[in-house]
């Protein structure tokens, strides 16, 4: 294995195009260290460690975006005033990841290229509007982040382009959120679902927006606008929100057909839905 | 190869180092400091916690050489010339100890949240050593020390 660590931007670059399809961006390491250890046959022979770039590290207000640094740590996140302040519901998921020592390590550009299907980061993502911005020697391209994923761990990443930069929406004031992870135990657990709402209730307790995405239903991240649209301008109530849950579940029967799982997901991706929406409502 | 500059316990190294040591064999087999446990060795049982610039890490997870210019403070940096940390001398007095393979990776998370923390809520302290896994069991006991150090504190702080 080789090490290097670049400067600034430029040379993380200049190490990707040098190596090709031999380099890998390191972050926090907190997955690559552990992929050493079973599958070092998947593993590329140079390590580029963008760890010693600060404009990495940085988290700025940028209008109505939040800009994000790949190597901002999820303790990082946790902590900044700015995300509690314009993205709380980043960092509720944040919180559920791993342990306090992972948390330290993580980050969340490693969470999001990494593409683990049970990344807590994601979903809260997805529903945040965030823009993905990627570098390469022919310049940088912003992207959507549901454009990013081809399937788990895979990304439109081609040799040579790295994630250099998130854009979040802020959230407004008055939206109400909820961030809802299912696994065996509360730490140190990895998630079998999890699940990322934002809702804004109008003055008469209906519905006037709702983002919702969950992670570990479908083959890849994505709002379902289907039980959106089935909500909006509806009044908030536990029986709407486990109708809109049903659709869920549905939805995902659709995409990836009836499997042995499916007589344990189809209740319990209805019965989360159902939960997570209540809890953003105040309703739980 | 490459040269890092790294300080240890209130001392200071400069090694060299192969590009995928892990800080834990750093630790262990060249600095000889095997206080640091090695557990699962993917980051899930804490066992090989180290506290690096203030923050606890898994140092299965760190590679040597991201460590250059880090300041870590292991199990064998806790006690003053020989006296005993409080947090240490509270495992002791509550039975917080068993097998103690667990212990040193333990006591570390404890002394990082009281450092940034220093009057924790019992969720806060579950919380803080949620990464460090007890396999005799004995949580209940090691959330009793270290809350008994918070008490101590607060009191003799009034």
């Amino acid at each position: 294995m080789q090490y290097h660590k670049p400067k600034n931007n430029f040379e993380v670059t200049e190490l990707l195009n040098t190596f090709k399809n031999d380099a890998q961006i390191f972050a926090g390491g907190t997955d690559i260290l552990v992929e050493a250890r079973y599958n070092k046959k998947n593993l590329k022979e140079n390590w580029i460690d963008i760890s010693g770039i600060s404009g990495l590290k940085q988290i700025k207000e940028i209008k109505k975006q939040i800009s994000i640094g790949p190597m901002v740590t999820h303790s990082e996140i946790i902590r900044n005033d700015m995300i509690k302040q314009h993205a709380p519901l980043l960092a509720e998921a944040c919180r559920v990841i791993g342990s306090l020592q992972i948390r330290n390590r993580g980050t969340i550009g490693g969470n999001i290229c990494n593409a683990s299907p049970c990344a807590d980061s994601i979903p809260a993502l997805v529903v945040l509007d965030t823009q993905l911005v990627i570098d390469s020697s022919s310049g940088e391209q912003v992207l959507p982040i549901s454009d990013f994923f081809i399937k788990p761990y895979m990304t439109i990443l081609k040799p040579g382009r790295w994630l250099k930069e998130i854009r979040i929406m802020k959230m407004k004031a008055e939206n109400k959120f909820a961030f809802l992870k299912l696994s065996r135990r509360n730490a140190l657990a990895i998630s079998r679902m999890n699940f990322a709402v934002i809702l804004q209730i109008a003055w008469d307790n209906t519905i006037e927006s709702v983002q919702f995405a969950p992670g570990s239903i479908f083959p890849i991240w994505r709002r379902v606008t289907k039980a959106e649209e089935f909500m909006l301008g509806k009044r908030i109530s536990m029986e709407l929100f486990q109708e809109a849950g049903k659709i869920v579940a549905d939805s995902m029967i659709k995409e990836s057909g009836r499997r042995w799982s499916t007589p344990y997901k189809e209740p319990v991706v209805a019965a989360l839905t159902a939960r997570v929406l209540a809890k953003a409502a105040g309703l739980d | 190869m490459s040269k890092i500059k790294i300080r240890i316990n209130r001392k200071n190294y400069e090694l060299s180092v192969e590009p995928d040591l892990l800080l834990v064999d750093l630790l262990r087999d060249q600095i000889s400091l095997t206080g640091t446990k090695k557990g699962c060795e993917i980051g899930e049982c804490g066992a090989c916690t180290v506290i690096m610039n203030g923050k606890a890490v898994n140092s299965c997870l760190v590679l040597a050489v991201q460590s250059d210019g880090a300041e870590i403070t292991t199990i064998e940096g806790v006690a003053d010339n020989g006296d005993l940390h409080p947090i240490q001398k509270a495992f002791l007095e509550h039975d917080a100890v068993h097998c103690g393979f667990c212990t040193p990776g333990m006591v570390l998370s404890a002394i990082n949240l009281l450092n940034h923390k220093p009057n924790p809520t019992e969720f806060e302290i579950r919380e803080a050593i949620a990464g460090n896994l007890c396999r005799c069991t004995g949580y209940q006991q090691i959330v009793e020390a270290i809350q008994s150090v918070v008490n101590k504190t607060n009191q003799s702080s009034r």
